[in-house]
């Protein structure tokens, strides 16, 4: 017995001996790598970037990084999410180089640059087999301070309103709130979630359900068949096209931010996200880029 | 059972019963959850799903980056939490008995870590391994947090299996005049091997399904990473975000989800078969 589990003891040492090594090298082959010089005709970027703030904005940053470093091979950006406050936060602590703030800088933090990427829209929306068609401002303000309960008051059928609220923290609570002109603590909702994606799909399974989502999120919805309707505010339809042309009112700006004057790196990538090529890109994932 | 004779009553049918439909409810679930991720899923995921980048946020190109990530991440975890891990149930074990203080503390430790919130962990890990480290966003990070994670899982486990080996092995051991290392290393954490192993499937599951511990630790980049110092996204945080922040991210989501657990399955498998080959081997 003793000689077996000698065997076995030393043959799991090789074993994790042998990962060991081969971990290693992997990790050094690769590091040689990017020592190696890449031929180039421009003069390309090299060298870190950080960027983190809100998760409206980080997949299109991390597509648009991601485009910008196949064109500077020796550049590295890496987009990290967790909402606005944390990308205030981070670039206040010099933890990244570029925030993401998904509204408009408060006049208070004067402290921060802004730099315009796209605009959003916020439209309301409810399942698709909802008779209701438009909501008016005041409407919409009793459904959430809970002075509507029920969609009959509203000349819809007889069900309670399932009401959905976006989380703490969230920049699209914040704009909404602000159109509104309303306090978050007066607001009576029966759910509250964190992302778009997760009130499309409450409200896709609820019939009566109400909530407030990013309108590129409610659009790209709509057209690929989910059972959701956003509702026009205003007699404004809740589209990206009324949202470039600038008549729909209830608006977000998706902004990058930086703390001083942006590193010439930083200002590469911000002239990068603002190009004509990068638009396309912006449209791709619902926003609608700045003229 | 058969063998047994049984009276039977309400109550031993009631049990029954119930015991039954817990079972048959347990299975259905897990078929229905099956089901569902590989209808939704599967339509997704071609071979090239495996060795292609992400496009356009997840939604097209494969996933490549995010499996070297996760297994890089899931490594660097077990290198770092089974030493510990294995070391720290020894000690318990063989060298405290349960009512010392100190022995006692560290199970209250570890029953409140086992207990603690996965945001929580990582929030700890960001600002423990991210910034007060300076280890920034990268896979060590997330490794070490994850590290962290499932210790109390990994020492518990293995301290059962072996405080279940038989005292007289001890004894015989110390009466042949053995040191406690051979004992401990040749005949003790041989016979515990099997435990140990299944332990080693419980992290696994554990670290590969986390996802908020990772999400500001090891990060939401999604190119491949270069070397542990690089933010990398597992799969489990490319599922949240596909599911959760890109519109049309759904069927990426389905088919990620289906990678991740048959990945899991498989894992499971070779870690049973190991397991299976070291018990014939010892039983000799």
């Amino acid at each position: 017995m003793h000689q077996n589990s000698f065997t076995i003891i030393s043959s799991l040492n090789k074993t994790i001996l042998l990962t060991l090594i081969s971990f290693i090298l992997l990790t050094t082959g690769c590091e040689q790598q990017k020592t190696t010089p890449v031929a180039g005709g421009v003069a390309q970027l090299s060298g870190k970037l950080n960027i983190t703030g809100s998760s409206t904005i980080a997949p299109l940053a991390a597509e648009l990084a991601a485009i910008f470093e196949s064109k500077n091979p020796q550049l590295r950006i890496n987009v990290q999410t967790g909402g606005s406050s944390r990308g205030l936060a981070d670039i206040r602590q010099g933890v990244s180089d570029i925030g993401m703030v998904s509204r408009k800088l408060k006049t208070e933090e004067n402290d921060i640059q802004a730099h315009l990427l796209a605009n959003d829209g916020i439209s309301i929306i409810v399942h698709k087999d909802n008779p209701i068609t438009s909501l008016t401002e005041e409407q919409i303000k009793s459904i959430y301070l809970g002075k509507i309960k029920n969609w009959k008051s509203l000349n819809g059928v007889d069900k309670k309103i399932t009401v959905i609220n976006k989380a703490e923290g969230r920049s699209t609570l914040e704009v909404f709130l602000h159109f509104f002109k309303l306090k978050n603590v007066n607001i009576k909702p029966d759910v509250i979630i964190g992302d778009n994606e997760q009130g499309v799909k409450l409200v896709s399974r609820n019939r009566y359900a109400i909530a407030y989502v990013s309108i590129g999120t409610a659009e790209y919805n709509i057209k690929s068949g989910t059972t959701i309707k956003a509702l026009p505010l205003d007699g404004v339809e809740a589209t990206t096209e009324k949202l470039a042309s600038g008549e729909f009112p209830l608006s977000r700006e998706l902004n990058f931010v930086t703390k001083n004057k942006p590193s010439p790196l930083a200002q590469a990538f911000l002239d990068y996200s603002r190009s004509n090529e990068a638009r396309k890109t912006i449209e791709e994932f619902g926003f609608v880029p700045i003229k | 059972m058969n063998a047994l004779p049984t009276n039977n009553n309400l109550a031993d049918t009631l049990l029954k019963i119930a015991s039954w439909a817990s079972g048959i409810f347990i299975v259905l679930f897990f078929g229905y959850l099956l089901f569902d991720i590989t209808v939704n899923g599967f339509s997704r995921i071609d071979f090239s799903f495996f060795y292609e980048s992400p496009v356009n946020a997840g939604r097209q190109g494969g996933i490549a980056p995010m499996l070297i990530s996760t297994l890089l991440i899931l490594i660097l975890c077990l290198c770092i939490s089974l030493p510990i891990g294995i070391a720290s149930a020894i000690y318990l074990a063989e060298y405290t008995n349960e009512k010392q203080w100190f022995s006692r503390f560290i199970r209250r430790c570890l029953n409140i870590i086992s207990g603690v919130p996965s945001i929580v962990m990582g929030l700890f890990g960001y600002a423990f391994f991210v910034i007060a480290l300076k280890l920034g966003f990268s896979l060590l990070s997330g490794a070490l947090t994850l590290a962290a994670m499932v210790l109390p899982l990994l020492i518990r486990s293995i301290e059962d299996s072996l405080r279940a080996i038989p005292q007289s092995y001890r004894l015989n051991a110390h009466a042949l005049g053995l040191s406690q290392w051979r004992m401990i290393f040749q005949i003790l954490l041989p016979m515990a091997s099997q435990g140990i192993l299944l332990a080693v499937i419980l992290s696994i599951g554990r670290a590969m399904a986390e996802t908020a511990a990772l999400l500001y630790t090891s990060g939401y980049v999604m190119r491949t990473p270069d070397s542990i110092m690089d933010s990398g996204r597992s799969l489990s945080v490319h599922i949240f975000d596909l599911s959760m922040n890109v519109p049309g991210g759904e069927p990426s989501a389905y088919a990620s989800a289906l990678t991740l657990i048959v990945l899991l399955l498989i894992i499971n498998t070779i870690t049973a078969y190991i397991s299976r080959i070291i018990k014939n081997r010892s039983i000799k």
